[in-house]
């Protein structure tokens, strides 16, 4: 299909010291979808999102983005963006110049660089603070910084792994609301690990709710699209049914981690 | 806020002030003489009549103390650099580092100031070898304090060694790094100071540590105690420019 963005087909991966991170996994993301992976801790939640970065390679099984292997990526304009849990910034460096660095590694010139950073920096709501630095920002602006990082390379795939882990619910909930704008206004294809189920629920196209013990897809949930994402939709009925839904798949998912756990035992 | 800043200078001023009084008043009340124990006023008198020669001293002490911090600074960047280029460098080279380290450079000055003829040029070496291993370390363990994920998120954008050197492990390593120099610069001039006693150079580029040997011998104790201060005085400066160098590069970083 033309708009696949992602497909991993029965992707394994067992770590080096014999631990299986993932049991067979498959997965297709399409253009336009939010998709967020959830999950007991431990379930390989990050370890699913580093094999689609390419940070490592899978044990067994294949990866194909956008229908050819990874040395595709960065061609035709395809493109990665990974916002880690930290916004790892370099501390030494202004936001203008954290934001440029993608660009500055991929050798765009200075320019063009600058005026694409300010871009991204507008669309992340911190356009004044390109000369500001890491230390004078607050958790949330820092994260917004990193986010303005990931846009300025204009992906067509963007990973982030809890990204809002550390910030407060107030803080947490905004940038929620200004990822549902980047994903369901601009169309950026986002897949999204998180710990918080009511993020999960107010985000996504698509949940992935996994278990651990080996790391698996235990049940996926749609969520229609057409959802306006905003303040009203957090205190909706449907909102809180959707939540509801993926509380009781979680927590089945849960239940047989433990029990997976117990019979490794 | 500000009154606690006014507290924290004017108290250990004041207590000084009170030392030195108790200090003059005792060699006062019972007379000791200033080849026992100068007081505060002896000194000042030595340091006037014989400062002309004391900072002429000070001035070749820190002349070995600047370039043994060079020496330790420039061979101590390249061969931290040399040791994170591959473990089996780094595993080669190490045990020679921890001997060079645990080996009291006192020992081997006696050697040194035989094997190099050029006197200032055996001070310097043996002071270059007292300051380098803080600088060793602290570059090694900041050139490897990088940011695992930053690091990773280097690698995603392809980044060159070159790029990764100077964008990344560089600036990543500065805070380790200055807080090597502001050790070494210490370590620099305890070097020289140590490296002149053992030599016992004399003539025109006597050091300080000549100076303090030659009052010993003379019994002249006051001016001992001025060629101490101007050491004392010289190493709070060095501390208070390298502090404030310090603070001047990493002064965006939390
Ligand atoms: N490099 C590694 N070597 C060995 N085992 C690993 C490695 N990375 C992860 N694991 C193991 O793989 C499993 C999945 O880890 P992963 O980090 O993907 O979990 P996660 O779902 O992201 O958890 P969390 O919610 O706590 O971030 C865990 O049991 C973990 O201990
Ligand atoms: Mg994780």
């Amino acid at each position: 299909m033309s708009d696949t963005v992602l497909s991993l087909d029965a992707v394994e991966k067992v770590f080096p010291n014999g631990v299986r991170g993932l049991a067979p996994v498959d997965l297709t993301v399409r253009a336009g979808e939010f998709v967020s992976l959830i999950g007991p801790s431990g379930c390989g939640k990050s370890t699913l999102l580093k094999l689609i970065a390419n940070l490592h390679g899978p044990s067994a099984g294949s990866l194909r983005w956008w229908g050819s292997d990874f040395r595709g990526v960065g061609q035709k304009g395809r493109r990665l963006a990974f916002v880690f849990q930290d916004a790892t910034l370099m501390p030494w460096a202004n936001v203008g110049r954290n934001v440029r660095l993608p660009l500055d590694l991929m050798g765009v010139d200075r320019a063009s660089g600058d005026a694409r950073a300010r871009t991204a920096l507008a669309r992340v709501g911190l356009g004044h603070a390109a000369e500001r630095y890491p230390a004078q920002l607050s958790g949330g602006m820092r994260m917004r910084v990193s986010i303005a990082r990931a846009l300025v390379t204009e992906p067509d795939l963007l990973l982030m792994d809890e990204p809002f882990g550390a910030l407060d619910e107030f803080t947490r909930n905004r940038l929620d609301e200004e990822m549902a704008r980047l994903c369901y206004q601009d169309g950026l294809t986002t897949l999204f690990v998180t710990h918080a189920l009511h993020e999960a629920a107010f985000l996504s196209s698509n949940v992935m709710v996994m278990a651990a013990h080996p790391g698996r897809i235990h049940a996926r949930y749609a969520i229609d699209r057409t959802i306006v994402r905003d303040e009203a939709f957090r205190l909706s009925e449907r909102f809180a049914e959707i939540s509801r839904e993926l509380a009781v798949l979680l927590e089945a998912a849960s239940h047989e981690s433990h029990l997976a756990a117990e019979m490794q035992t | 806020m500000r009154s606690a800043q006014a507290i924290s200078i004017l108290a250990p001023v004041l207590l000084g002030i009170v030392v030195l009084a108790l200090w003059q008043g005792a060699c006062r009340l019972w007379h000791i003489p200033p080849y026992l124990m100068p007081s505060p006023s002896d000194i000042a008198a030595a340091l006037w009549h014989d400062g002309p020669a004391l900072l002429h001293a000070l001035l070749s002490t820190l002349e070995v103390t600047f370039a043994a911090l060079a020496a330790a600074v420039i061979g101590g960047v390249l061969v931290a650099f040399l040791l994170v280029q591959s473990p089996l460098i780094e595993r080669c080279l190490m045990p020679y580092v921890v001997i060079m380290q645990v080996t009291p450079i006192v020992a081997i000055a006696p050697l040194i100031i035989i094997l190099v003829k050029t006197t200032p040029v055996a001070l310097t070496l043996c002071a270059a070898l007292i300051a380098i291993f803080p600088v060793i370390s602290n570059t090694l363990q900041g050139l490897r304090s990088v940011d695992p994920d930053l690091a990773a998120y280097f690698r995603m954008y392809k980044a060159s060694r070159l790029q990764t050197l100077f964008r990344l492990r560089v600036p990543s390593a500065l805070p380790m790094f200055m807080a090597g120099l502001r050790i070494a610069t210490g370590l620099s001039l305890v070097g020289a100071v140590v490296a002149e006693f053992v030599a016992g150079t004399g003539g025109n580029s006597a050091g300080l540590a000549y100076e303090i040997l030659q009052s010993g011998f003379q019994m002249d104790i006051p001016r001992m105690f001025a060629a101490l201060f101007l050491i004392t005085v010289a190493g709070l400066a060095l501390y208070g420019a390298t502090a404030g160098l310090q603070r001047a590069v990493l002064r965006h970083r939390a």
